[in-house]
């Protein structure tokens, strides 16, 4: 059974946030129900006709949350905090749905009857133009997003609306002044409502200030745990699988190493901009290719210039030498300052006799030495016995001369 | 030879200890162990050792893990050597400053630990490549900052930064002092000047140097 397909045999009724054309009703039952979007879309404008339709889409569209269908498996396991978790009360729903029903029939009955009764109807039309202004904000308030001036302009006008609803029911037609004394009435309910359900609205607020706050650590959260998902465990699962191989666990452990650590102090610069970030990605890939271990100490910064990448090359060149040819530790210190940048590289090997290197090694003489002088700096190698090698790369930054 | 070093074992890592006890329990004895503030400060009260091992990064207590139980001994005859695997220059600064004689990296070698070990209970400081870096960062050494007079606390002289430099570059301390032609206690004088100036320079560029490092 492919897993589309269960996918949407489990699918939960909801009204998906892509793809709606009203509210996303037709849309989320077609997915529900596993018809096609076209077939729920007509149902429902068929259905419609003849009210109860229109009844039932509004009621869906009051009841059911509007969210996408699912989360991706691995977020719903690693932070199942994050799903929407208010879910309207039943109740709510159920007499919100009522309430539409009554509404139906007492329309309903108006229409049958003889006399038009104004005098109900136009506060009852306000009433229900302030409850659907009122109401179909449900949507933005739930997704948690700043209102805007629009929003504003709905709310009160769906205020204003319901005052002015209730104030012509109340006054029933006996003139203007009753119904200037209805509104005051009405309003100066409404402020004493307000005045007492302030402390309440505000501590909602802060509330709701909180859960957005817990959601963004367990968002935060999520991501910590997937990226340790990706890196980390798999990192892990192939150490055991190669455990008898001591040269790859190393070199596995130690790229990990270095890449967690990457992430955790996020200090990663583009090498594009930073040569102490090339330097270092340098050393990186000599780890990776050698499976030995380098010590990288890089002091100051600058970006880099003409002859960065002589500088490059010639300490990757370097590092390449310590780790063949040396012995542990092999440690690479730079030294960038505002005018001079200073490489070197230093390992434990019983170290070798410069002049002693036959001249058709291209080795240290071409790739190192001559690399760094036609970029008009200073190149050496020095090898002392039993104290190991070091080369040592002297690089004038910005001024760049030709020999 | 004289009675071993007294030492104990800070970390939270149950795992770490116990590694860095068969590595060390041979030339040491290892008086007690902790994996939080809370223990750790009340381990080193009632023992009383030669050198404690601190982890940097310590559950517990006030949150500034290893260097609150630094600076709750501060004063005190007990020697910190500070051990991590952060690269976060806030971390080793904080430590440092609140009294560690040193600071070395977990993936150092068990020989050249007991080594640090020994250095710290004499009362030498351990700089390890990456802390020589960020001390000659942390100075502006780079930039060619040098200081005039040997007490001037905000830079370092410029016999301090060659040795620095040289540290950095990965020599030891002997190879430091063969290289300059001075004597090892020379090497380590320098050394321990220099991690005086880091404890107590109070250089405001030092904090926000440290917090700029780990916004890079």
């Amino acid at each position: 059974m492919p897993a589309d397909a269960r996918a949407a045999a489990s699918a939960e009724l909801r009204r998906p946030r892509e793809g709606r054309m009203v509210a996303g009703v037709a849309a989320g039952l077609a997915r529900h129900l596993g018809i096609s979007v076209t077939a729920a879309r007509w149902g429902l404008a068929i259905a419609g006709l003849t009210g109860t339709g229109a009844v039932l889409y509004l009621w869906l569209w009051l009841t059911v949350p509007s969210a996408d269908t699912a989360a991706p498996p691995p977020l719903v396991r690693l932070a199942p905090m994050l799903r929407d978790k208010n879910l309207r009360s039943p109740l709510l729903a159920a007499a919100g749905g009522l309430m539409l029903l009554a509404l139906a029939a007492m329309v309903a009955a108006t229409a049958a009857g003889a006399a038009v009764p104004w005098q109900w109807l136009i506060p009852l039309a306000a009433l229900l133009g302030g409850l659907i202004l009122a109401w179909s904000q449900l949507d933005r308030i739930d997704a948690g997003a700043r209102r805007g001036p629009i929003s504003w302009l709905r709310l009160i006008g769906a205020v204003a609306l319901m005052v002015l609803g209730t104030a012509l029911l109340i006054s029933q037609g006996r003139g203007p002044s009753s119904l200037v004394a209805a509104l005051l009435a009405g309003l100066a309910v409404l402020a004493a409502v307000a005045l007492v359900g302030a402390p309440w609205w505000l501590r909602l607020i802060n509330a709701l200030g909180d859960q957005r706050a817990a959601t963004a650590r367990e968002a935060e959260r999520a991501d910590i745990a997937a990226h340790l998902h990706d890196s980390v465990l798999q990192t892990l699962a192939l150490i055991r699988a190669q455990a008898a191989d001591e040269a790859s666990v190393r070199r596995l452990a130690r790229a990990q190493e270095r890449e967690l650590r990457q992430w955790l102090y996020q200090d990663r610069v583009a090498p594009a901009v930073s040569l102490a970030a090339a330097l270092k990605e340098t050393a990186a890939e000599v780890e990776d290719a050698a499976g030995a271990e380098i010590g990288v100490v890089v002091v100051g910064d600058h970006p880099p210039m003409e002859a960065a990448a002589a500088l490059i090359g010639a300490t990757r060149e370097g590092l390449l030498n310590a780790v063949r040819h040396g012995a542990p530790p092999v440690s690479l210190y730079a030294e960038i300052g505002p005018a001079l940048a200073e490489v070197f590289i230093k390992d434990r090997g019983p170290g070798f006799d410069l002049a002693q290197v036959p001249g058709d090694r291209l080795g240290v003489r071409e790739s190192i030495i001559g690399r760094i002088r036609r970029q008009g700096g200073q190149a050496e190698v020095v090898s002392k016995t039993g104290g190991g090698t070091e080369v040592r790369l002297r690089l004038a930054l910005g001024v760049k001369e030709r020999a | 030879m004289t009675a071993k070093l007294r030492v104990v074992l800070v970390d939270d890592h149950a795992l770490f200890r116990a590694g860095s006890k068969a590595e060390l329990g041979a030339s040491f004895e290892i008086v007690g162990e902790a994996g939080s503030v809370e223990q750790a400060i009340a381990v080193i009260a009632q023992t009383q050792p030669d050198v404690v091992l601190l982890d940097v990064h310590l559950p517990g207590g006030g949150g500034a893990g290893g260097a609150e139980v630094a600076s709750a001994f501060a004063g005190s005859a007990v020697k910190f050597l500070a051990l991590s695997v952060s690269d976060a220059a806030a971390d080793v600064v904080a430590v440092i400053r609140a009294g560690a004689r040193g600071y070395v990296t977990k993936t150092i070698t068990a020989s050249e630990l007991a080594a640090a070990v020994r250095r710290v209970a004499e009362g030498d400081a351990v700089f390890s490549p990456r802390l020589a870096g960020f001390v000659l960062d942390a100075f502006g050494a780079a930039g060619g900052n040098v200081a005039v007079a040997d007490d001037e606390l905000d830079s370092l002289t410029a016999r301090e930064q060659e040795v620095m430099r040289l540290i950095a570059r990965g020599y030891t301390y002997r190879e430091v002092a063969s290289e300059l032609f001075i004597s090892i206690k020379t090497v380590e004088s320098h050394v321990s000047a220099v991690l005086r100036k880091l404890q107590l320079s109070n250089r405001a560029e030092l904090t926000r140097w440290a917090a700029r490092r780990n916004l890079l």
